[in-house]
């Protein structure tokens, strides 16, 4: 089918990281790689990736600005720095400017880790239009202990360092079983910072996250009283801070329009230049081939490869999807969540009630809404090496393992 | 929280981190924001295209002239759509 075009490139510039957090939706197989070079000697795409990038494979400054010409070429209007970590790359800045230049918006989505005077000015003077800073609570302990490190005093003074550079600035909570309670004091924290955007976004179960899905997704008791939360909330801040909630889709009925359709809006390239349709197809899809940017320009990748492709429009679906009134809403679903759920990324998504495979959701349901006290241990996330001469993370902590 | 009413001496700008720019694409005008493209109609592209520093009155005298309108009827319809797009957080008022 024709392709349209892309309004967005994710730019997941490193998969390299100071924070470990147990629900990071970067593929696992990149520490497996660092953990085992043996692994990565396997064709699936995640592992390629992960060697690459234990490698320093990651693409160079030349590569990036290649891509972000390409990607505005496309008629991409907005891109997202993000990773890992962005800031542990020494040239944000410098594709900052390229896509400024391209006539492109930039969004920064960081962590707030290494974020000095020093490089808030160089981003603001290379034109960066937002930043969303990451948060995992809103206070130092439980913060710290979901992060697996030490970062919530600099993440407050990154916000600082943002608004003082009259940058815009939006905070990003991810939300689940451990924290969702703390809903109220998210949005103080939000007022208090002088963030104009607050996402409460409740976690996706890809990558680190469906590995830990028992211990992170909250029951249905706590999703309904944040619901009403961060209702009252939109209601009562309206025109001062726009307020974005996402519900755990585990406790819907219908699925959510991923992507708004594959290969519709968006695209990802990461830091070794495979395009993606989404960013966690690459681990969650396994028979799925990606296209590199080094072997082929995007405009090419977009409109003609076969991962682009395969789940473009409606051609694809399988019933219920096919004869359904709902398929042009929400697009059959999350094509990642189908593949790991069901290990075929065409079924409709098991979210859907409709779904022959709606069981495997409610069976975890079950799980985290029946045990009061079920195991709430998670795996951290384990991080590719920091390379020699690039940022240091300090103050790591231990990390906890669940076993 | 209720949008007060705008005032004649209000000087109506782009939010911070709010662009107006053509869509090389479709040719089109649009402002992006934080996650966040919308196409605007001519009307809107007018009314965003003069929210530079100018006051309100500044405005609909420069719109009256534009269109070859009546200043008081345009003047009633620019501050409900004004104060929409105050709501929405793609200007600021000063």
């Amino acid at each position: 089918m024709t392709a349209p075009r892309p309004y967005a490139l994710l730019a997941e510039i490193t998969y390299r990281c100071p924070l470990h957090c147990p629900y990071c939706s970067n593929p696992v197989a990149v520490a497996c790689a660092v953990l085992s070079g043996e692994q990565a000697r396997q064709p699936s795409s995640a592992l390629r990736t992960a060697h690459a990038t234990a490698n320093n494979g990651e693409l160079s400054t030349d590569e990036w600005r290649r891509v972000i010409r390409e990607a505005a070429a496309l008629g991409v209007l907005q891109i997202g720095f993000s990773g890992g970590e962005p800031l542990v790359r020494r040239d944000l800045a410098e594709l900052v400017r390229a896509a400024r230049e391209a006539n492109v918006y930039t969004n920064l989505i960081t962590s707030g880790i290494g974020l000095d005077d020093d490089r808030v000015r160089a981003l603001r003077d290379a034109g960066l239009d937002s930043v969303q800073l990451s948060f995992q609570s809103d206070e130092a302990d439980l913060a710290d202990e979901i992060a697996g490190a030490r970062g919530y005093e600099r993440k407050l003074d990154a916000a600082a360092k943002i608004r003082a550079a009259g940058i815009p600035l939006s905070l990003n909570f991810v939300i689940h079983r451990r924290n969702i309670d703390r809903l109220p004091q998210m949005i103080e924290l939000a007022e208090t910072l002088g963030a104009q955007r607050v996402e409460l976004a409740n976690v996706q179960f890809y990558g680190w996250a469906f590995l830990n899905r028992a211990a992170l997704l909250p029951t249905r008791e706590q999703v309904d009283r944040a619901r009403e939360i961060a209702t009252a909330a939109k209601a009562r801040l309206s025109g001062r801070i726009d307020i974005f909630y996402v519900l755990p889709d585990y406790y819907e009925t219908r699925p959510k329009p991923c992507l708004n359709g594959w290969g519709q809006r968006y695209l990802t390239v990461n830091p070794i230049g495979d395009a993606l349709p989404c960013p966690t197809a690459s681990s969650a899809i396994p028979d799925m081939r990606f296209e590199n940017i080094r072997a082929r320009d995007l405009d090419w990748i977009w409109r003609e490869s076969e991962s682009f492709n395969r789940f473009r429009g409606t051609d694809w679906m399988p019933e219920p999807c096919r004869s359904c009134p709902q398929r042009e809403i929400d697009f059959g679903g999350c094509r990642c969540q189908a593949a790991l759920l069901t290990s075929n990324a065409a079924n409709t998504d098991p979210v859907c009630t409709l779904s022959a495979n709606r069981a495997k959701v409610d069976a975890m349901l079950r799980v985290v809404n029946s045990a009061r006290d079920h195991a709430c241990e998670w795996i951290y996330r384990e991080n590719p090496k920091t390379l020699p001469g690039s940022f240091q993370p300090r103050g790591i902590m231990e990390q906890r393992r669940s076993g | 929280m209720q949008t007060p009413a705008i005032a004649d001496s209000a000087q109506p700008r782009l939010a911070k981190g709010v662009r107006l720019q053509i869509d090389s694409a479709t040719g089109k005008n649009v402002v992006l924001f934080p996650e966040g493209i919308v196409e605007l109609n001519e009307t809107a592209h007018e009314i965003l295209s003069r929210c530079d520093g100018r006051t309100f009155s500044e405005i609909v005298h420069s719109l009256a002239e534009e269109y070859d309108a009546n200043a008081a009827a345009l003047a009633a319809d620019l501050r409900a759509t004004l104060s929409d797009l105050h709501r929405r957080k793609l200007i600021e008022l000063t």
